[in-house]
């Protein structure tokens, strides 16, 4: 590119106060749109009605302004002179240096326009993000809702189930009610894994860690199979290594739940061979360990793309994944946000008619304090307890209490039955009781009032144990329960040993 | 024919040029290109039947605190004030950047144009409205080419006064 010659980029003109050119001083930048004795105003157009006003002997620029010649636009800067005869006009081009002003101007208002659009976008995202978090919501309550609802029911089904297995009954009917517990107790667990699964999407689940051994936690899921498994052509195994740790911080709850999630899941695809638990340390630092959990089967195993969805949820939906027969395909799942949140990992290695095995790899921080009580408690329990107690049970369900009273008769309880909060209210100002039982929804007085009402009660009942006997199962609700007296809550739908536990353990 | 020179002010991207290409081309285009320094447009109006001939300068858009130059209000008779009805910031300052243009040019009345009506619900703009403490002169639309030979009228007449 040739470089301009000074007077290529520049013109000076004198025009009188009207704008008509008098002279063409120097400079050739667009010479030839200005022609003597024509207006200034054809080219400069902003020049109209400014010369008029520019006072005289005042220098006055004005910056960026536009001609245009050849069909060609030129930014210019303009200088202007008014004397009392004429007016002097310099015009500078300026068109390279506007150029960049040009670009850095346009830049900086699209990355407004880009940044407003990405904030609107924000805004909007935010609202569908409320609108979904409130759909979320309602979806826990009505889960919560449809639990509590069912759960009750599902206890009777549950407790009648038990009840006629008990009974002298031919072969046929002893099978079926065997099957209809067994249905029971699995609607139990998806009702129990739906909520688990709605708490952990509404970021409402919460680990409750304390000191845990491991190997009891073990041990205790392992005996629980063993004695459910009624199937003699499998064996339960258990195995440790040498140098597990004796108590790690751990919430048990969870961590049995994952346990027993795979352990059923194990027995419930395996007709022959061994299930297995096999415990061992894989690393350790000053104040961690890290565990491994492999649950081993001898079953039918899995495709490789079968062990590739197996951790999405309602897997059982599937219906040529066998695997899962007989629960809501969410068991897994649950396990996987488990194990997430302790911030531990699964995985499966399977072979189709050989077998499974699942990974499961946790990391625990380390305890040095003595053994707490609670991981202490082996499995197992006295009910001797609870005979001779004077248990008073209020519910307005009639078919719930024929359960309870079949219970507490086997247990040699004295029981004491009230329809309602009112009858037991009345009950406890007058008779002494050593613990006392209390749906929470009832007619007249609700079990929440109820036990509340300490300074209505005769003097011997003021400090007895009070259980609440709920479908409300949320850690909310057990929470809420304990803070206004309750000691603890046996939840519905309960077995008798569950049932008598809480007592034996409240007494 | 008496010529009179015009502004049009405001924040950049509120649609001072739309206007104008509207009002003097009866175009418009959705492509946004800021302006540089000022373009001037002309076009006769007749007014009160009087042929005035519009010198309209279309100065280039302001952010923040950006000052328009002085020079620019030389010998203007009127001059236009106009606001982007769908973005806050370009009115929320609304009483500093009059007084600065009156300041500047020495007007005492300036045309206020609310821009980009199309953009807005009924409640929407019933909000704005209610939001901005001056009194607005005329709600436009460029695009769909809503009040704008009104607003021009407007300035005219202000500009002959």
């Amino acid at each position: 590119m040739i470089p301009a010659k000074i007077e290529d980029v520049f013109i000076q003109i004198t025009t009188s106060f009207s704008g008509v050119i008098i002279d063409i001083t120097a400079g050739n930048f667009v010479r030839k749109e200005f022609n003597l004795q024509e207006s200034i105003y054809n080219v400069c157009p902003f020049l109209e009605g400014t010369l008029e006003a520019l006072e005289v002997s005042t220098p006055f620029l004005l910056e960026g302004m536009v001609i245009v010649s050849n069909s060609i636009e030129y930014n210019i800067d303009i200088e202007l002179f008014k004397s009392e005869d004429n007016v002097t006009t310099l015009i500078h081009d300026r068109t390279s240096v506007y150029k960049y002003v040009d670009q850095l101007n346009q830049n900086r208002n699209d990355i407004f326009f880009v940044k407003r659009e990405l904030a609107e976008k924000n805004i909007e995202l935010d609202k569908l993000r409320k609108i979904a978090d409130k759909a979320n919501e309602e979806k826990s309550r009505f889960l919560a809702m449809m639990s509590h609802e069912i759960r009750n029911p599902l206890n009777v089904i549950l407790g009648y189930s038990e009840m006629i297995s008990e009974e002298k009954i031919n072969k046929n009917v002893k099978e079926y009610s065997r099957l209809l517990l067994n249905s029971g107790k699995n609607l139990k667990v998806i009702v129990n894994d739906i909520l688990d699964l709605s708490r952990i999407e509404a970021g409402k689940f919460e680990l409750v860690n304390s000191a845990v051994n491991i190997k009891l936690v073990s041990k205790n899921a392992i005996r629980n199979y063993k004695d459910q498994n009624k199937n003699k052509e499998v064996v339960l195994e258990l195995e440790f290594a040498k140098n597990i740790p004796e108590l790690v911080l751990a919430d048990d709850v969870r961590v049995n739940q994952i346990l027993s999630n795979l352990l059923s899941n194990a027995l419930k695809f395996t007709e022959k061979g061994i299930v297995s638990l096999k415990v061992k340390l894989v690393s350790e630092g000053k104040e961690f360990v890290n565990l491994s959990f492999s649950i081993s089967d001898s079953g039918k195993g899995m495709t490789n793309q079968q062990a590739e969805t197996i951790f999405e949820e309602y897997q059982q939906n599937n219906e040529s994944d066998y695997r899962f027969f007989g629960g809501a395909g969410l068991g897994l799942s649950i396990v996987k946000r488990l194990l997430k949140a302790m911030n531990g990992s699964i995985s499966v290695e399977s072979e189709l008619n050989i077998g499974t095995v699942f990974n499961v790899e946790i990391p625990f921080l380390k305890v040095n304090t003595p053994k707490s009580n609670r991981i202490e408690k082996e499995a197992g329990f006295t009910s001797k307890k609870i005979k001779g107690k004077r248990i008073l049970v209020a519910d307005d369900d009639a078919l719930n209490q024929t359960i309870v009273a079949h219970i507490l008769k086997k247990e040699n309880a004295i029981l004491t039955q009230a329809k309602d909060g009112l009858e037991a209210l009345n009950m406890l100002k007058t008779e002494v009781f050593d613990i006392v039982l209390l749906d929470i929804y009832m007619p007249n007085i609700t079990g929440e009032k109820l036990v509340k009402l300490t300074n209505d009660f005769k003097k011997e009942n003021t400090n007895i144990p009070f259980l609440a006997l709920t479908a409300n199962t949320t850690p909310e609700d057990l929470k809420r329960y304990k803070g206004i007296g309750f000691k603890d809550v046996i939840g519905k739908p309960y077995t008798a040993v569950e049932f008598v536990e809480k007592i034996t353990a409240a007494l | 024919m008496i010529a009179k020179k015009v502004l049009l002010v405001g924040n950049f991207g509120v649609g001072k040029t739309s206007l104008i290409r509207r009002f003097v081309l009866n175009q418009f285009s959705e492509d946004y290109i800021s302006t540089i320094g000022v373009r001037v447009s002309s076009k006769v109006v007749l007014y009160e039947n009087k042929e005035i001939k519009l010198l309209i300068w279309d100065v280039a858009g302001t952010s923040g605190d950006e000052k328009i130059p002085k020079a620019y209000f030389l010998g203007a008779s009127a001059a236009m004030f106009v606001f982007d009805l769908s973005r806050e910031e370009t009115y929320l300052t609304i009483d500093n950047y009059l007084e600065s243009i009156r300041h500047l040019s020495g007007l005492k009345d300036i045309t206020i144009v609310g821009n980009k009506k199309d953009l807005l619900t009924k409640e929407e703009l019933e909000t704005v409205i209610e939001t901005i403490s001056v009194k607005i002169d005329l709600i436009t639309s460029a695009k769909e080419d809503e009040n704008v030979e009104s607003a021009f009228l407007q300035l005219a007449s202000q500009a002959i006064k």
